[in-house]
């Protein structure tokens, strides 16, 4: 992998949580985005080479939504490619394809739509019509599956979610204070254990980032780069009765990938700053785990590391915790990582970070994990 | 100035084919009320359900076991939530593997009272031993058959 070309990312558009005021269609977001992240990267329209979008047809209600998307995102006599799988998937497909020297830019994006009348049972889509469509199996429930299952293994570790999400709700009331509230009254059981205030409802988001190769940024001589130094993906069997729901293979094995790649020999000290997929707080401690930052055995003595004063933040986003645009929840922590890396972070800032760390899940407890390791612009990626 | 919103509702009917292999399952629910897995005799893991091959070694599997009727809950949550074509919630389903079997089934838990989450939640303990029940009425389905917790 020495020899490839360096891959950087030098513009982010992070739309978290769009007001379902009707003041723009679908269609519209998507182009605002795109003109917003190639603004971010001090570009044009004409620097974009090409297109990987990650994208939700059930969501979206839009059959093969890529269509749709082409025209709004710069598709038109450009090439533009899909994945359904995960928005996360598309950042790496967009990443390899400027790593195979075929292109020297790429936008990719992914979005999230509250359009649907359920997402639960566009999710219900989703499951095999053999044998689990009809169950009341949406990811919520699999998340439940997922949360027993982990309570099961390693008993206290409810006690330990609740302390979570309390941590990644202060994060996300600092963050995004007119959107998010650090304090939730208690709701209702949704998925046993999980509860309403547990997981935030749907909102609507779109997220988008520009790719460019070393060679194009030192061309247009562009200012800040967060560079991909590692990525790793894997995938777990899509029957959830073929797995252990309280450990993560597949996300241990993404992290190997990453860190051989990006040189990072112990996690635990690698890292500034971290953003991690958290749909439910039980799915952060297995994260937390499954990418060596804390053993389970280590999480009561470990979290407050983690916490925003912590060793190492994770989510000073607030993660997915204070706010669910649910399809694109996993590229968001990679634009994350990335702004917190070119200093754009905003209010939520970790001053000199150098070195971040996105892990990005999907599908159903977590089947598709996504690694990637960034490092801050003057730093030289490693090979 | 007025934003409008169109609500759609596409009706669109779905016919999948089940193959040999799920057919066959279904069908021993349905008229033997019975649960059949099928061997990857390259690992010898009984996969339950039953599939025509196996995803980890991608080899053809071989022949029918018979699992169950008793078993093991191995996940499980309680829905509190309605969906489509299905009973008023609340329900409980989980997987369970059944004895014999080397991968967990999918279904529903009955009963079980699941009004009090905290007491369901203990009734339906991972590790819980639990026994297949069988619809009288059967018609090849899911909803064909059920776990109950086993009489201690």
């Amino acid at each position: 992998m020495a020899d490839r070309p360096k891959v950087g990312i030098v513009g982010v558009a992070i739309r978290p949580c769009i007001p379902d005021d009707g003041r723009h269609s679908l269609e519209e977001h998507l182009h605002l985005v795109m003109h917003a992240t190639l603004a971010d990267a001090g570009l044009a329209t004409d620097d974009l080479e090409g297109i990987v979008v990650g994208a939700n047809d059930q969501y979206d209600g839009r059959a093969i939504t890529v269509m749709m998307a082409s025209g709004p995102l710069g598709g038109v006599d450009r090439d533009i490619l899909s994945t359904p799988s995960a928005g996360e998937h598309a950042f790496v497909l967009g990443a390899l394809r400027i790593a195979s020297g075929q292109f020297r830019t790429q936008l990719v994006a992914a979005w999230s739509p509250t359009e649907a009348s359920s997402i639960p049972e566009a999710q219900r889509l989703a499951n095999d019509p053999l044998f689990h469509r009809r169950l009341p199996l949406d990811e919520l429930a699999a998340a439940a599956l997922q949360a027993n299952a982990m309570e099961h293994a390693a008993p206290g570790c409810a006690a330990l979610a609740e302390r979570v999400l309390a941590t990644m709700r202060g994060n996300g009331a600092r963050a995004f204070p007119s959107l998010v509230q650090a304090d939730v009254a208690r709701g209702r059981p949704t998925r046993w254990p999980l509860r309403a205030d547990m997981v935030p409802p749907p909102v609507t988001g779109v997220v988008a980032l520009m790719l460019a190769s070393e060679e194009f940024i030192a061309e247009r001589g562009i200012s800040p780069v967060a560079w991909i130094s590692g990525m790793g993906w894997a995938t777990e069997p899509a029957f959830l009765g073929d797995r252990d729901l309280a450990t993560a293979p597949a996300l241990a094995a993404a992290a190997s990938q990453a860190y051989g790649e990006a040189g990072v020999i112990d996690a635990g000290t690698a890292f500034d700053v971290a953003e991690i997929t958290d749909v439910t707080p039980y799915q952060a401690l297995l994260a937390l785990e499954g990418l060596g930052l804390a053993a389970r055995a280590d999480w009561p003595a470990r979290l407050g590391e983690f916490g925003p004063e912590g060793r190492m933040p994770v989510n000073l986003s607030g993660g997915v915790a204070s706010l669910n645009p649910v399809y694109c929840t996993g590229l968001i922590r990679i634009a994350e990582v990335a702004n917190q890396l070119r200093g754009r972070a905003e209010g939520h800032q970790k001053q000199g970070a150098r070195r971040g760390l996105a892990h990005a899940a999907s599908g159903p407890a977590m089947q598709y994990q996504t690694v990637i390791v960034l490092e801050a612009g003057e730093r030289r990626a490693a090979a | 100035m007025e934003l409008l919103k169109r609500q759609e509702d596409w009706k669109i009917t779905y016919t999948h084919a089940l193959g040999e292999t799920a057919s066959w399952f279904y069908v021993q629910i349905r008229d033997h009320a019975k649960i059949y897995g099928k061997r990857d005799a390259r690992s010898g893991r009984v996969l339950v359900p039953p599939r025509a091959f196996s995803d980890q070694t991608l080899e053809p599997t071989t022949d029918w076991v018979e699992v169950g009727p008793g078993g093991v809950i191995e996940a499980f949550t309680i829905v509190y939530d309605k969906f489509n074509n299905l009973p008023d919630p609340p329900y409980a389903f989980g997987y369970v593997m059944l004895d014999g079997a080397d991968t967990a089934l999918g279904g529903f838990f009955k009963g079980v009272e699941l009004a009090n989450g905290e007491e369901a939640s203990k009734r339906l303990a991972i590790g819980t031993r639990v026994v297949t029940r069988f619809a009288e009425k059967r018609t090849g389905d899911v909803l064909d058959f059920w776990f109950e917790p086993a009489a201690s």
